[in-house]
């Protein structure tokens, strides 16, 4: 949701500081209070992104949350879903389940070309979910998502039937994302690395080109004809051009922001919203992630984490409530759940969080940590209570690796050595396909609570064919694997929510994680933006309503 | 003794040391470098005296305090008091630059020894080597080992001190030469000392004197690369209380917390104005007396 900047203005004029509040209003020659009339055509938006630089464009290659900022840009999927969670047309105009829910036929829109001219049908469907499932793709949150899908044929050219191996309770979910949009099956044939370098949708915007570490140029579709059901407007985009350009250092992308170099950033720190709440050139989009909550995984197969006791005194020794009160000054909201509260399946159960650190005490006195080294460190047959919590410093903006901190220094009251390693993203996935960690924070955004399955069933412990294995805590529980199995099969929602309440509650109470806060999704944007919005599917930003009020 | 070795020896002497001449005053920048040397020094070797604090104690709930009478320099974001993290900072600073220098410096007296030394061929070979290393910009040279061995401390410490070695060695080599082809050394050559004897008596006291300015100079850049690498992620790791960590945590909060920069700054810049101020003292000294 957008926060429209307070006026302090009137405040201004009554003490007397007219002249000085004219001066501010000089410089900001258009805030977003001024009258907004009609959308204006033209122009070119840079957008600055925080997140790492994507080494593909291409989402279906890996699959993370900086290849979907983009991609929405120039991709789109066969649905989508409006504001309340409801699954909405898109690419697929209508879809019916069979009755086992085995099959389900998706009709598709007939008046749909890939901005390269081959048209969009049901062979061209086919095509995507065979490049998703195709090992050589590498592809994981796709490849993970599609885990059902036995089949895929072409009906008719408007008609596609997906034929799954069992019912498939999250599939709409699934095939919102912006990981599985489709693809110009013509591009798709391509070598990967050409096809990484210039996607081609059917997007609004069309890539043009990238120059590494430096920007990504898009340009407008002219000939777009499909944008998703709750979009604003129809026809081709009101921008020209798009720049994206990648400023990692949060406090110069902001800098970039405030001197107008930038039009939009995202991965805003809490202090600059804080300011920026403030100020009358700059805007405010909160739109928190889907999927899982932010949290700290605790790696329960190997020591120390392997026991529970263990676990739940991490848990205890931990002071959240105020590293995220003092860090995130009200812009984030401590959260006891597995999942982002804009999931309406969440449970939440913050008992099970309470610092506590004199019963964190006890537990590791029962497990055996009963002893002390020189350093305040506990010890056990030799061996300390050391921590390894590598930190992917692409993925948290410095305010979440300062909660880290904070988390370390109250976990070393307790005994705890936690060894904090700052890894850029390549060394960061390497620490962790090679089980270097006990400790991680790693973002994972899906639409619905299957999210669940892929983080927490023992299937996911097997690594998707890009090698990243999403159950960082190595939970590895029969009766969860069975809540979770059972509710993925359940299309009935009660049901289903009762499933996934239940195998939420079990994953809570086995220690396994530390949740902080939602994934924090911030953007700021220059007040001459407008109709800026954020897609409710994974909360990426799309650019298509946008224009300048210039 | 010979006549000739006494000359030999007095001349020697001469050059090294001279008479005591008129005792120069003590400046004003001097006297304060000195002062703020000492407090350094101190600093860094009983930082509990002058700052009983833990610079690791977090409290959340007096975060991002600006300065006041409790917390002089203010607090960080996890309230910790950002005086404490300075003064318990100075002993990696220092100590960096002191150990880097020293690797710099041993380095660079074997180098400049070797080439000097030991003939056209092997000083023909050892500053080709040198120019090779002096393509790189030192830090770049820096970054290249890290970017091998892996961001920490040591490796900092090390990588520095590698970096500023070639311009140690170029120093020391024309030194060398120059100290070489004196009367007192000529007079030790034709009464037959060994090469190495020469080298030991002679030469090298010769040679080492004026680097003891550049060394006193030199930890001074020191400190400052190792701030750097530590400012980019590639030293200390947080929540280390380095300067140059400091300064990079405080940069993301320079707009609402200026404290958080700025006193780690000014004391990187005091550091290295004070061993400027007194390198260049005693090279005067040295010069005049």
């Amino acid at each position: 949701m957008r926060h429209p900047a307070r006026t302090h203005r009137l405040l201004a004029a009554t003490t007397g500081i007219v002249a000085l509040g004219l001066l501010v209003a000089g410089c900001t020659p258009t805030g977003s209070n001024e009258p907004i009339g009609e959308p204006q055509d033209g122009g070119t938006l840079t957008y600055a992104s925080g997140d790492a630089e994507p080494s593909c464009l291409d989402p279906h290659v890996g699959g993370n949350f900086p290849q979907a900022l983009v991609s929405a840009q120039y991709l789109e999927s066969l649905v989508s879903r409006d504001d309340a969670g409801q699954i909405i047309p898109w690419l697929a105009e209508s879809w019916t389940p069979s009755g086992d829910a085995l099959t389900w036929d998706f009709t598709l829109r007939d008046d749909v070309t890939f901005t390269d001219g081959t048209v969009f049908d049901a062979a061209a469907v086919q095509a995507n979910i065979a490049h998703l499932q195709d090992p050589t793709t590498l592809s994981s949150t796709g490849y993970l998502a599609l885990g059902k899908v036995a089949s895929v044929e072409a009906v008719s050219p408007t008609v596609v039937r997906f034929t799954l191996s069992e019912p498939d309770s999250a599939l709409l979910e699934s095939l919102s994302q912006p990981w599985l949009a489709m693809e110009s099956p013509t591009a798709l044939e391509r070598s990967q690395d050409e096809n990484c370098a210039s996607p081609v949708g059917t997007g609004p915007f069309i890539v043009e080109s990238w120059v590494k570490q430096n920007a990504i140029t898009l340009v407008r579709n002219d000939d777009y004809t499909s944008p998703p059901a709750d979009a604003a407007h129809d026809g081709p985009a009101y921008l020209d051009e798009v720049i994206w350009r990648f400023i990692p250092d949060s406090a110069s992308r902001y800098a970039a922001l405030q001197s107008g170099e930038v039009d939009v950033i995202d991965n805003a720190q809490p202090d600059t919203i804080v300011q920026a709440e403030q100020s009358d050139s700059i805007d405010h989009l909160d739109s928190p992630r889907p999927g899982a909550a932010n949290r700290i995984e605790l790696n329960s197969g190997q020591a120390p984490f392997d026991d529970v006791r263990v676990r739940e005194a991490f848990i205890r020794t931990a002071n959240v409530d105020d590293a995220v009160s003092s860090l995130f000054q009200g812009t984030a909201t401590r959260s006891y759940s597995a999942l982002s509260s804009v999931e309406a399946t969440a449970v939440s159960n913050a008992a099970v969080f309470d610092y506590d650190p004199a019963a964190a005490a006890e537990l590791l006195d029962d497990a055996g940590w009963n002893e002390t080294d020189a350093d305040g460190y506990r010890v056990k047959d030799g061996v300390r209570l050391s921590v390894e919590f590598p930190v992917s410093t692409n993925q948290s903006i410095p305010a979440e690796q300062s909660v880290f901190e904070q988390i370390q220094a109250t976990a070393k009251e307790t005994g705890f050595e936690v060894k904090l390693a700052p890894l850029d993203l390549s060394s960061w996935y390497a620490a962790l396909a090679s089980n270097d960690y006990d400790a991680v924070s790693a973002p994972y955004t899906k639409v619905g609570p299957d999210v669940l399955r892929i983080l927490y069933h023992s299937d996911s412990i097997v690594p998707a064919p890009s090698g990243y294995f999403a159950n960082l805590a190595q939970v590895s529980d029969p009766e969860i694997d069975a809540l979770l199995t059972t509710a993925a099969r359940t299309t009935d929602a009660d049901e289903r929510r009762d499933l996934y309440t239940d195998a939420q509650n079990r994953i809570l109470e086995g220690f396994y994680l530390l949740p902080l806060y939602d994934q924090q999704n911030h953007y700021l944007l220059r007040g001459d933006v407008v109709g800026l919005r954020t897609l409710p599917t994974v909360a990426v930003p799309t650019l298509y309503d946008a224009w300048l009020n210039r | 003794m010979s006549d000739l070795e006494v000359q030999a020896e007095l001349s020697d002497r001469a050059a090294r040391s001279s008479q005591p001449g008129r005792p120069r005053r003590i400046g004003a920048a001097e006297g304060v470098a000195g002062v703020l040397a000492l407090f350094l020094v101190v600093a860094a070797a009983w930082p509990q005296l002058l700052a009983p604090g833990d610079p690791l104690g977090i409290d959340p709930l007096s975060a991002f305090q600006p300065p006041t009478l409790a917390h002089g320099f203010g607090t960080d974001e996890s309230g910790r008091d950002i005086y404490t993290r300075i003064l318990h900072g100075t002993q990696y600073s220092l100590l960096i630059g002191a150990a880097a220098t020293a690797i710099g410096l041993g380095l660079g007296i074997v180098l400049g020894t070797l080439a000097g030394m030991l003939g056209r061929v092997v000083d023909f070979t050892v500053n080709r080597f040198l120019e090779v290393l002096f393509a790189f910009p030192g830090l770049l040279l820096a970054l290249l080992i890290i970017v091998i061995y892996g961001p920490g401390v040591v490796t900092a410490t090390i990588a520095v001190g590698l970096s500023t070695a070639p311009g140690y060695a170029r120093i020391i080599r024309a030194q060398l030469i120059s100290v070489r082809s004196t009367a007192f050394v000529e007079a030790a050559t034709v009464l037959g000392r060994t090469r190495w004897q020469i080298l030991l008596r002679h030469i090298l006291p010769n040679t080492l004197a004026p680097l003891f300015v550049l060394a006193t100079l030199g930890i001074g850049q020191a400190i400052v690369w190792a701030a750097t690498l530590s400012y980019l992620g590639l030293g200390a790791e947080p929540p280390t209380a380095e300067w140059g960590a400091m300064l990079s945590a405080g940069r993301t909060y320079i707009t609402s917390a200026w404290w958080m920069s700025f006193f780690p700054g000014l004391f990187i810049v005091l550091t290295i104005v004070t061993a400027t101020v007194l390198g260049r003292s005693i090279d005067r000294r040295m010069r005049h007396a």
